[in-house]
């Protein structure tokens, strides 16, 4: 919900470029000697539709903030999930370096005998 | 939603703010582009001499696509205000998005104990044929 919010926003800033960009073409092609009247047409509707757009796209944005936004900061937080988590996988490290010592010293016993083995024949 | 709520007067003036600013910057990118294309139109008759004409044209042009690219900076710096607003005061979603996390570390932890508990069912079987071993050899 957040980040369709925020790329609404996004979206609105690229629509501002797109606005700016309509009016530089307007200009340049204004600036020619004989500006094509279609062309300029094309960018003004472009121009006007984007300003609407990014006027509404805001004011909606402005209208959401003021139904939700309270005056308190917010105090949620993930600690206690992120804490019960970190010491499950602490856990589970612990229980890999034990089963680890296991191994070695099951392989350590393993090769001793061998080697006794060896030497009785 | 047409509830009534009072917000703190800070918030209540910078979201009024944020219109303000909203409205100012579209009038002025729209105006400006107006009056420029305005200024475009060659007069055939001009109270000072046309070089003199065409330099305050050219000046006031400048000064109007100036505040046209003002103004969309400035309604760039809104989006970033309002971006950093609805971060910060948006609280549906931070809820939602911390409840999510906190499903997610759970769900996590839950499958690690859970994989931690048929390890030790499985090691403890081993384990009493390794004791039964360990206590019956010289070892002990």
């Amino acid at each position: 919900m957040a980040n369709e919010r925020l790329k609404a926003l996004e979206d609105t800033e690229k629509e501002i470029a797109s606005v700016l960009q309509c009016a530089g073409n307007i200009v340049l092609e204004l600036s020619k000697d004989k500006p094509n009247g279609s062309f300029l047409d094309r960018q003004l509707v472009q121009f006007q539709t984007s300003v609407n757009r990014v006027e509404n796209e805001l004011t909606s944005q402005i209208r959401y903030l003021t139904q939700v936004a309270t005056g308190q900061p917010h105090e949620g937080s993930t600690y206690s999930a992120r804490k019960d988590c970190q010491m499950a996988l602490n856990r589970a490290e612990y229980a890999k370096v034990k089963l680890g010592e296991l191994g070695r010293t099951c392989e350590v016993m393993l090769e001793q005998q061998q080697q006794q083995q060896q030497q009785q024949t | 939603m047409t509830t009534q709520r009072v917000l703190p007067q800070s918030k209540e003036t910078l979201l009024q703010n944020y219109n303000k600013r909203l409205k100012d910057d579209i009038k002025s990118i729209l105006d400006n582009l107006t009056e420029i294309v305005k200024t475009a139109k060659i007069e055939d008759e001009t109270q000072v001499s046309r070089a003199t004409q065409a330099e305050q044209d050219h000046y006031e042009m400048h000064v109007r696509a100036a505040n046209i690219v003002r103004a969309g900076e400035s309604l760039m710096k809104l989006v970033s205000d309002l971006k950093q607003f609805l971060i910060l005061n948006d609280f549906p979603s931070v809820n939602e998005a911390i409840n999510l996390q906190n499903q997610q570390l759970r769900s996590l932890q839950e499958e690690c104990d859970k994989k931690l508990t048929s390890l030790r069912d499985e090691i403890a079987v081993d384990l009493y044929e390794l004791e039964e071993e360990y206590y019956s050899s010289r070892y002990k």
